[in-house]
């Protein structure tokens, strides 16, 4: 008898709780629908993955937290590490299913994480207005589309840039490179420098061996390097790129082979401007700081020589979501609010490139104090109007092509082969890698 | 009597397995079930990232593109070999060498001994290959060393002909191990043999030819066919003196780096795995031939 009236109690308070929070619930429902906020407030705890270097990984630890002040049942488990090697972890994360819930890419990777469905395809996020681009320039994230797939967000646009050692111009009495010189006019700078230096700075770093300022060379005449499962760049032309520089070489305008490869390895403490054994480094714009920061001579940045119109507004790096992630819709808003948070803006510079948001690139640009990064925000602001068209992304397969023009570029270099044997060899085996 | 008949022997057998059970669970998940799985993969187009939905058959494709149409992997076998060939000699040459130096009990040797082994502690760290890359760089320490007698050196980690030559002499250096087993042969020579051919006049050349190195080949084929093993599988030196590319122009691109990078680099494990297949298999037969070397120069103490 008792017992019974007991249950009855409780089933009648079950309802009566149900009942009242029926209405909370939908409250809940409709709130998340007008908001691009994820409905969960349980606590949860995002892996995020990234390269950079140490004033990088203090930048983003500082925005994170801001995400967290923000939400604070959302924290992160942070991991990064140098360029080198970033990559090899990366895939092995992904194949052994634990694939950061966000982490960092550039266009090199892009296309293979994309094409083979590691990233999550971001497009119902942005038609949803969950993932907010409106105030990206649209040839900006329209760089992050493979196959029609949103595949990343642009954390900031980039361009290639050279490097090059100021100070050394000024006690040389050479000129400047200037933006729009042309191939040839480098070369002679180069040997310039070489002769005036008495052969201690020689000349101008030989980038037969980067993709990029292969890319750009081509662009300027109306080319391209990459084609549809195919090279794009023909025989003819790589034999006159290789033997452009095989020219600079014998005229000492650039270093020997093996300096080059020191370069070439890509590490950006082995840059030549940085060891001060020649006076230019073909890089990005945005490694004008993380350049300057490693040596104690005045480095200047200016477009690779040619029309700067064979350069394009390109995605610095990307922050994709991983497909397998659990917690995909709080991994947007984070990137969201990453992207387009003044204040992340501010805490970042032009670090992942110039902010992806103009009005967030406005902000920082106003707030700049620091020198350096002020010049490589005035510098891509200026060549932004003189942009040619962004071509695709780069295909699956770029990754090895890289490589392999490293390669048989060097063996040039180092007169192991003939700018046709290497031409040819090339071109065979990075279709190969293309199909 | 059968042994099985037995119920003592037979529960002895099962406690046997079951304390051998963690190696055994070891064996087979750690090593025998993945060499299983890549020897499946070998024969597909697995590239690591990709949904399994994708996986291709594509039977022999992997094994015959080694050969025909790979000139990276051709290259990769010719490095490998050439290292192999020419560190794993000098090295045992020199571990025996040092090892005939310290058999002598001398004041001091055990301190020898021990300042010798140093460098194979290390091992195959990366700090270590990153000192080597510091050391044989254009401005390094070898060169200002050889500036001391008025020569100037190359770059020699970035040019071709020279890279793999100091990665050669970096294995060379690590010789403790072979060294500390030698040393420990060199004791089970019974010192009658020496003393006889003392007494009948020998040089002590002939007695190292006649005595020392029959007495020793039990122990030199040993660090022989280890030695090898551990030559062809070369890869944290070359590695890290090379930046993980194998260059300049593929001179240090051993086989197992050149596997790595197919196989996380450019995501072709399917291809990655079949070059580890032919790898076991070379490694295998190299072995049988070196034993099947043996009967003709390795004599044991027992007259067998």
């Amino acid at each position: 008898m008792h017992r019974a009236a007991s249950s009855h109690v409780t089933s009648r308070r079950t309802l009566l709780l149900g009942a009242l929070s029926l209405p909370v619930l939908a409250a809940c429902g409709t709130d998340s629908g007008n908001q691009p906020e994820p409905e969960s407030t349980a606590p949860v705890e995002l892996s995020v993955f990234w390269w950079g270097s140490e004033s990088r990984a203090k930048a983003t630890e500082e925005a994170l937290k801001l995400y967290t002040a923000k939400y604070p049942f959302v924290t992160f488990k942070t991991t990064w590490q140098g360029n080198q090697g970033y990559y090899d972890k990366l895939a092995t994360l992904a194949a052994g299913g634990n694939a950061p819930d966000i982490f960092q890419i550039d266009d090199g990777a892009l296309s293979e994480y994309a094409e083979r469905n590691v990233t999550l395809d971001l497009t119902s996020y942005k038609e949803k207005n969950k993932l907010d681009v409106s105030k990206f320039p649209e040839s900006l994230w329209k760089y992050a589309e493979v196959d029609g797939k949103l595949a990343g967000v642009p954390t900031g646009e980039n361009t290639p840039g050279m490097i090059y050692d100021k100070q050394l111009c000024q006690e040389l009495g050479v000129p400047e490179p200037k933006t729009g010189m042309s191939w040839e006019e480098l070369i002679a700078w180069g040997e310039q420098v070489y002769t005036k230096s008495g052969g201690k700075v020689l000349g101008t770093m030989d980038p037969s061996a980067d993709y990029k300022a292969l890319w750009v060379w081509l662009r300027q005449q109306g080319k391209e390097l990459y084609g549809k499962k195919a090279m794009a760049v023909s025989k003819e032309d790589l034999i006159k790129w290789f033997d452009l520089w095989k020219g600079a070489r014998d005229r000492k305008a650039a270093p020997t082979a093996d300096i080059i490869h020191e370069a070439n390895a890509g590490d950006v403490t082995k840059q030549l401007v940085v060891t001060g054994k020649a006076a230019t480094s073909f890089l990005w714009a945005n490694q004008l700081s993380d350049t300057q920061k490693l040596t104690k001579r005045t480095l200047g940045v200016v477009a690779y020589p040619g029309d700067p119109k064979g350069q394009w507004a390109r995605a610095a790096m990307y922050f994709s979501v991983a497909r397998s992630s659990e917690r995909k819709d709080r991994a947007v808003d984070v990137i969201n609010f990453l992207v387009n948070s003044p204040e992340v803006g501010k805490l970042w510079g032009a670090d992942r490139g110039l902010s992806s948001n103009m009005d967030v690139r406005k902000g920082v640009a106003d707030g700049l104090t620091d020198k350096v990064t002020k010049e490589a925000f005035a510098f891509e602001t200026d060549l932004a109007s003189k942009f040619g068209q962004a071509p695709p992304v780069p295909p699956k397969g770029h990754v090895k092509v890289r490589q392999l023009l490293t390669t048989h570029a060097e063996s040039v270099q180092y007169g192991k082969a003939t700018s046709a044997e290497a031409a040819e060899a090339f071109l065979k085996e990075a279709d190969a890698a293309l199909k | 009597m059968p042994r099985s008949s037995n119920p003592a022997n037979r529960k002895e057998g099962i406690a046997g397995y079951v304390f051998l059970s963690p190696w055994l669970l070891g064996l087979m998940g750690i090593t025998a079930i993945p060499m299983l799985g890549s020897l499946v993969l070998s024969f597909t187009n697995y590239d690591l990232l990709s949904d399994w939905s994708e996986l291709e058959w594509v039977g022999f494709d992997n094994y015959t593109r080694m050969f025909a149409d790979d000139p990276h992997y051709l290259d990769a076998v010719g490095v490998t070999v050439i290292f192999a060939l020419v560190a794993v000699p000098l090295k045992l040459a020199a571990a025996l060498g040092v090892a005939l130096l310290l058999n002598k009990e001398r004041r001091g040797t055990g301190i020898f001994r021990g300042l010798f082994y140093l460098p194979s502690l290390l091992g195959g760290s990366v700090a270590l290959a990153l000192v080597w890359r510091a050391m044989w760089s254009k401005d390094g320490a070898v060169n200002a060393f050889l500036a001391l007698f008025g020569i100037e050196g190359l770059n020699w980690i970035n040019e071709p002909d020279w890279a793999l030559e100091t990665l050669v002499v970096l294995a060379i250096w690590q010789f403790g191990a072979p060294m500390v087993i030698f040393l420990a042969g060199l004791k089970q020579v019974p010192n009658e043999l020496y003393e006889a051919a003392a007494v009948d006049g020998a040089t002590k050349w002939r007695s190292f030819w006649h005595i020392t190195l029959p007495g020793l080949s039990p122990v030199i084929f040993f660090n022989l066919v280890l030695e090898t093993i551990n030559g062809f599988q070369g890869f944290t030196s070359a590695y890290v003196v090379s930046g993980g590319t194998g260059g300049p122009v593929d001179s240090t691109l051993m086989y197992t780096l050149y596997l790595y990078q197919s196989g996380f680099t450019d995501y072709e494990m399917g291809y990655a795995s079949a070059m580890a297949w032919v790898f076991l298999i070379a490694i295998a037969l190299i072995t049988a031939t070196l034993f099947s070397t043996g009967k003709f120069w390795v004599h044991y103490g027992d007259g067998q």
